[in-house]
């Protein structure tokens, strides 16, 4: 008889804690729903939705704003993806930046700061990585969520144990079926995450893109890191934006391997007339051989494992204590994204765009790319 | 000291006090473990952290759950007990071929999905039995079951923990078939041969007709079989056709479980589901625990500090390092292992070696496979040992011997190719 109130008392405690935990979650998770605004800046002329170019996509959480920057001077056209991985976030503040600094002067520049925007509403089991993190601005401190590599489950689940590339046969993990990075060229009839490749893919077709630029990070120790990966047509882009950038920092230029399939450098040229290349920074945060796992990590990317692991050459980019920060690795892909529109009356069909204005490499690094993101509101 | 080895020593202490002492299951253990780690590093009770850990197999919790249902089901249809007779009348003459063929058995539901657990839970459930009627030891057919369910994870077409390594240095998931056969195939027969060979010898089907239940196969025939044969033809085809629907393996286990409540003896369905979730929830709640435990340890730099120390050893300590870290971080999880630990690692000896990365990516994705057998998750092991109703720690005992022989055949393919 004694036991009886005994369990009862447990479980309801249990229960209620269960109950409070619930409701406590129900709200952490669902704030990661709520996307944080973008500015357009001066140069923004028109925003659209992805789904224009798929549908099916209208609704969904793959939907995401598609942000034209007209020269209204006729050249070349730009896409730029960023947040194909929403835990590599140099990519997306690039794209951001983009959007709100960016004021070209010659040919039209299209920008996707969210590419998976579903990603973007959940982080990665194990990994631990913080949910938000903060850029000082002159107006104070903005913040931008951190999300997954892959599409959130919630919005497509379940994967099967084997993950096989619709039009090459490849196959892959199950847990690449939610990558992006993976899905490419895409079907309109797929799931969530072909369909946004299908959709991106439809937007370079109808929209005749000349140049694809897809940025991404990569961990330190990773082979491919501190690169462009170029299609075999985008090579001569990639080398002449290599040398372009060489003052200021070092970059590599790879060749898009034939055999890896579903990636934007691979399916991009191979199945539309762009120029398809993918750009890598070193970002410590997403990496294996990480210290403590916080916001502070993906700001600074200062991390005394990686200052070890450099130390018996276990990683494959410079590195110290001064870390990669943030801000760095956005001048990287900021200075780039500058040099291939330089370089863009050399290459294809000769056509130019010019972004206009645009800090140098080391003016970024300098003032944090902060400074040319809009205050926050 | 780094605060990051504190923090380890905390939640490994934790673990141990909860387990140990405190009695409390793996699981409780395991989230204690978690929470202490969390405190020392000054992360406070990280609720986020632990609901998100808890959910990262959420995909093999339900694979277990399902398999484990089918499972019951087969039992309870008689299906088992007519394979069983069937099995041994027709080889009873050829034990070792009998014992090769077994051996297969196990392994082909692994190489099809890629998972130990659903081997073990599917033909490794029909296997058993058989070899219990042989005269083998129960711990030592549990061995062998989960022996030879690792080698089908392991063996190709599908090798998750492979994929899981290309996937992380963006190499192809090709060219692994040859050389994950020669790793997986001999160690498999071997392990066999080590394990029952010697109970191959006088084998007679008078001695074993006794535990034979005739019976049951004569009264309902080859419609017995129909939910394993369905089993393996929608395994198969959702592998090789890719215009076929992907049922997943979820939902292959569920449509034969449901086909098997009206191929064989009328059992009472709603007793079955509770006796086969009964069986289930220990390990469940094992996997839930090790992703709270392993998120933990990412968030306050246990695992940076793991990983680190390992390449920081030299080339010849980081292929050593590769023989004992990765299966003995089985004992969390084979998958995560991979991920975690198996691309550094590979980068690392890459680096120090003129060796193929394929080669290397598959060495490393076997000695992954075999941490299935290490305790406490021990997926493979651990439902083999319910297989032949012992606890698990009888039968890790007779899969040393064959887990130091997949490690030798490991290394002379590292230095021989």
């Amino acid at each position: 008889m004694k036991k009886i109130p005994v369990h009862i008392i447990t479980a309801s405690i249990l229960s209620l804690l269960a109950i409070c935990a619930v409701v406590y979650l129900a709200v952490v998770f669902g704030a990661a729903r709520k996307a944080e605004p973008i500015y357009p800046g001066e140069g923004v002329t028109q925003v659209r939705m992805l789904s224009e170019w798929c549908p099916s996509l209208k609704g969904t959480a793959g939907d995401t704003e598609v942000y034209v920057l007209d020269s209204g001077t006729p050249g070349a056209s730009m896409l730029v993806l960023g947040g194909t991985h929403p835990n590599e976030p140099a990519g997306y503040l690039s794209a951001v930046m983009l959007v709100e600094y960016c004021r070209p002067s010659c040919g039209i520049l299209y920008v996707i700061p969210r590419s998976n925007n579903s990603g973007f509403t959940c982080t990665d089991p194990l990994e631990a990585s913080p949910m938000t993190f903060g850029i000082e601005t002159a107006g104070g401190v903005r913040t931008f969520r951190f999300g997954s590599r892959a599409t959130n489950p919630v919005d497509q689940w379940p994967d099967s144990e084997v993950y096989i590339h619709a039009s090459s046969g490849q196959i892959l993990s199950g847990s690449e079926t939610r990558n992006l990075n993976r899905a490419y060229p895409g079907r309109e009839d797929g799931t969530l995450t072909e369909k946004v490749a299908f959709a991106i893919t439809e937007l370079i077709k109808n929209n005749y893109i000349d140049i694809t630029v897809d940025l991404h990070e990569a961990s330190p120790e990773y082979t491919t890191v501190n690169a462009i990966v170029a299609h075999e047509d985008a090579l001569s882009l990639a080398f002449l934006t290599m040398w372009d950038v060489e003052e200021s920092f070092r970059i590599s230029a790879d060749e898009s391997p034939r055999n890896l399939h579903g990636l934007t450098h691979r399916e991009l040229g191979d199945f539309t007339d762009t120029l398809a290349l993918l750009m890598e920074t070193a970002n410590p945060s997403q990496g294996r051989l990480r210290g403590r796992t916080d916001a502070n990590l993906v700001v600074s990317g200062q991390d005394k494992f990686y200052v070890r692991a450099a130390s018996y050459d276990a990683v494959t980019v410079p590195y110290d204590e001064r870390g990669i920060s943030i801000s760095e690795r956005c001048a990287r892909h900021v200075s780039c994204l500058a040099a291939m529109a330089e370089m863009s009356p050399f290459v294809g069909e000769g056509r130019e765009i010019n972004l206009g204005d645009m800090p140098a490499y080391e003016e970024i690094v300098a003032n944090g790319i902060g400074y040319y993101l809009h205050d926050p509101v | 000291m780094d605060i990051e080895l504190i923090c380890l020593i905390s939640m490994l202490a934790a673990f141990l006090l909860a387990n140990l002492l405190l009695k409390l299951p793996v699981s409780i253990s395991m989230m204690v473990a978690a929470v202490a780690g969390a405190l020392v590093g000054g992360q406070g009770i990280p609720v986020r952290h632990l609901f998100e850990g808890a959910f990262a197999y959420l995909d093999t919790i339900m694979t277990i759950s399902c398999a484990m249902i089918f499972m019951t089901f087969m039992q309870e249809s008689g299906a088992l007990e007519a394979l069983k007779t069937a099995i041994v009348r027709r080889f009873h003459k050829v034990p070792v071929l009998m014992l090769f063929l077994l051996t297969a058995t196990v392994m082909f539901p692994g190489m099809i999905t890629g998972s130990s657990t659903a081997a073990v839970l599917s033909t490794g459930a029909l296997v058993a039995p058989v070899l219990l009627l042989m005269g083998i030891p129960k711990e030592k057919a549990g061995a062998m079951i989960s022996m030879a369910a690792i080698m089908g994870m392991a063996a190709p077409p599908v090798n998750i923990p492979a994929m899981l390594i290309c996937a992380g240095v963006d190499i192809p998931y090709t060219g692994f078939a040859g050389i994950l056969f020669l790793l997986t195939v001999p160690c498999a027969l071997i392990c066999t041969l080590v394990l029952g060979l010697k109970y191959c010898r006088n084998l007679s089907l008078e001695k074993m007709s006794d535990g034979l239940d005739t019976g049951i196969g004569r009264e309902y025939g080859f419609r017995l079989y129909v939910p394993a044969i369905v089993l393996v033809i929608l395994l198969v085809v959702s592998r090789l056709v890719p215009s076929f629907p992907q049922l997943g393996t979820c939902l292959i286990f569920l449509i034969c479980a449901f086909i098997g409540i009206f191929t064989g003896r009328r059992f009472n369905v709603w007793k079955a589901l509770l006796s086969s979730m009964d069986d289930t929830v220990p390990i469940l709640g094992k996997l839930m625990g090790v992703g709270m435990f392993i998120q933990v340890m990412t968030l306050v730099g246990a695992r940076g500090w793991i990983v680190t120390g390992c390449l920081g050893l030299g080339l010849w300590f980081v292929l050593v390092s590769s023989f004992v870290v990765l299966p003995a971080f089985g004992a969390v999880n084979s998958y995560g292992a991979a991920s975690v630990i198996g691309i550094p690692l590979l980068l690392a000896i890459q680096r120090g070696m003129s060796v193929r990365s394929v080669t290397v990516a598959a060495i490393l994705a076997f000695l992954c496979c075999l941490g299935d057998i290490m305790p406490p998750t021990a997926l493979a092991g651990n439902h083999a040992a319910r297989l032949v109703g012992l606890k698990y720690r009888k039968v890790f005992a007779h899969s040393l011997l064959p887990f130091a022989i997949c490690l030798a055949g490991a290394a002379a393919v590292l230095f021989l190719l």
